[in-house]
């Protein structure tokens, strides 16, 4: 198996980056998705709560990734499926 | 796990670790502190100068208040329980950053007395040094600087745990005490750290949301919200549940509003009554108390009509929240340690002391990893600068909190009432002995200062029971110690800490004159005799 890359700049900002965008992706879809949707009162707390725990396991685990280039690669996948998902709901459930 | 992936995490924890470390170390011991915080304010407090209204006298005094002074009706807090941090029965300030609020009591003659007078809280200070790790400036810039600090120690949390994960069986449960000096320490920060990890996890993600959420729900209402987030948080505001109504109309007493709320909630033990718009239909109260059945954040709080009488809202009572408000009430008593009373408040002033160890063992490890040994028959070693450095900014800088915290609450004491401002005061004396602290700690050496600074801290803690001695045997210093139990709890935490603080300053004495000499932890005449030879 091919030794894990080290590049720190890239993987770090991904996980930074991309993890914080990935965060505020779910939670919206929680936001959006959980009962009584976008405007329930007092659900914004928890949407907020969200957000650390995602950002910081994504930004934690990212030095995983064999490259740097791959961080950004799946990372970067998985922001747009996210994003994908909260673009239908603005657009589905509105 | 692959070995490769083990040795990058380890310079994952390593630069995370050290970069966190110290600030961490303050906020996690002034934090401890913060656990205690109504005990430390019973403490520091004098007994008011006027004794306070009798509860039952309430409704007398809210009226009487009213009627001398209308302006307090927009906005004021009744008292409910009568220990000695509470130095009045009634109060009302102008806006949240008012330090110098009016207060009210009745006479004996049942005559109204108002004063205003400066206040300030020795725990609030405390607090702060929690929240911002003592990095000066505006609160918001401590706070945000140690959001990031929070982000950074919970990736040198995880990455911490995939080190050991490995060998996790194998080395969990040994304390290998021995020769092997830097063997030891690491078992015992392995051990600290894997048996608190949920506790710090914990820690970390909340402090992150506690010092960040003002950017996160900008975040939230820019991306998902599309900028309807303040209508939304409007619309669960609590204290929107009773609507505008500027008629006047008569209030019903104190005495039956609390039967009220014991009703909807019957463990829930109020401590105070805020009042909005009294005198009018559209007036408020917000009855605020602790309820130790339930997980709560801080203190918890139902809306009641003083008009009719009927409760407004309960999204804030324990017990009676929604989903939504109660998980996040969950997850803030999981910081604040308010659930399950005195037993749990013990817990986390121990976990929070523990990680305060974890962080300064950090230090020392890494100092340690870049030690030059001496070579049996070679030359002296001079260690390298950035040990050097490193060695004495921990020493320094966690020392030196640990004294300035002590020393400010001892004055803190022999001030109250003396001076005018005792805000400016709380942090003159702080900074004055955390600087101190570290410059001197940078002047000796480590291997000096930490004997030294261990000294100062022993003979700072034990000035708060010292102080409390005084107190009471001399009452012409007019400082009236509190004979409570919550107090003396202060007073015997503190005398123990001492204790603790003698212990280490003599080992860590022993271990400068007699300790290995090629460390930065041994006596730089002996590192010298060492150049000589």
């Amino acid at each position: 198996m091919n030794q894990i890359r080290r590049d720190w700049v890239s993987k770090t900002s991904a996980g930074v980056i991309l993890g914080f965008s990935l965060a505020i992706g779910l939670a919206g879809l929680f936001a959006w998705l959980s009962p009584g949707g976008l405007a329930t009162p007092n659900k914004f707390q928890l949407v907020m709560w969200l957000i650390a725990p995602i950002w910081l396991t994504t930004l934690t685990l990212c030095f995983f990734f064999s490259s740097g280039m791959r961080a950004w690669l799946w990372l970067g996948g998985v922001n747009l499926l996210a994003y994908a998902g909260l673009f239908a709901c603005r657009l589905f459930l509105r | 796990m692959r070995s490769d992936v083990v040795r990058l995490y380890k310079v994952v924890h390593t630069w995370t670790g050290i970069t966190a470390g110290m600030f961490l170390f303050i906020a996690f011991y002034a934090g401890s502190i913060t656990v205690f915080a109504e005990p430390l304010a019973r403490w520091v407090s004098s007994p008011a100068p006027v004794r306070l209204t009798a509860l039952a006298q309430s409704d007398e005094l809210i009226a009487r208040t009213l009627a001398a002074r209308p302006d307090a009706a927009k906005e004021f807090t009744l008292y409910l329980t009568d220990t000695e941090d509470v130095w009045t029965r009634l109060t009302w300030r102008k806006g949240k950053d008012d330090k110098t609020p009016w207060s009210a009591e009745l006479s004996p003659a049942g005559e109204v007395r108002l004063a205003q007078s400066y206040r300030s809280s020795l725990a609030d200070f405390v607090d702060n040094i929690h929240r911002t790790a003592g990095i000066p400036g505006a609160n918001d810039i401590g706070e945000t600087i140690m959001g990031v600090v929070s982000a950074v120690y919970a990736v040198a949390l995880v990455s911490g745990l995939i080190i050991v994960l490995p060998s996790l069986v194998k080395d969990l449960f040994a304390l290998r005490v021995g020769a092997n000096l830097k063997r030891m320490w690491l078992d015992a920060h392995n051990v600290v750290g894997v048996v608190s990890l949920p506790f710090h996890i914990v820690i970390a993600l909340s402090a992150v949301v506690f010092s960040l959420h003002d950017q996160l729900y900008d975040a939230l209402d820019y991306v998902v919200y599309d900028g309807r987030l303040k209508s939304v948080m409007a619309a669960s505001n609590p204290f929107n549940s009773i609507k505008k109504d500027e008629r006047p109309a008569p209030m019903l007493p104190v005495n039956t509003l609390l039967e009220r709320v014991k009703a909807a909630s019957p463990s829930f033990v109020p401590v105070e009554m805020r009042y909005r718009n009294a005198g009018l239909r559209g007036a408020s109260v917000q009855v605020w108390g602790h309820d130790t059945r339930y997980m709560t954040r801080g203190k918890g709080f139902a809306v009641i009509s003083p008009v009719t009488g009927e409760i407004a809202n309960t999204d804030y009572l324990p017990g009676r929240e929604g989903t939504w408000t109660g998980v996040v009430a969950t997850f803030f008593a999981l910081h604040f340690a308010t659930f399950g009373g005195d037993a749990v408040r013990v817990c986390y002033f121990l976990l929070g002391v523990a990680g305060a160890f974890l962080f300064y063992s950090g230090n020392l490890l890494w100092i340690e990893s870049r030690r030059r040994t001496e070579r049996r028959n070679g030359g002296p070693v001079i260690q390298k600068t950035s040990t050097r450095l490193m060695s004495a900014a921990t020493v320094g800088v966690c020392l030196g909190a640990i004294c300035a915290i002590s020393i400010t609450i001892v004055a803190a004491k022999w001030l109250n009432g003396r001076v005018a401002n005792i805000d400016v005061w709380h942090n003159g004396v702080y900074y004055a002995v955390f600087v101190a602290s570290v410059l001197w700690s940078f002047l000796r050496g480590a291997a000096a200062a930490s004997v030294e600074l261990l000294w100062l801290a022993a003979i700072a803690a034990a000035a708060i029971p010292f102080t409390t001695l005084f107190s009471w045997t001399s009452p012409a210093l007019g400082m009236q110690g509190s004979a409570s139990m919550a107090a003396l709890g202060v007073d015997l935490v503190a005398l123990s800490a001492a204790l603790c603080f003698v212990w280490m300053a003599r080992s860590a004495a022993h271990r400068v004159e007699y300790g290995p000499a090629d460390s930065v932890w041994s006596a730089s005449h002996r590192q010298l005799q060492e150049d000589a030879r």
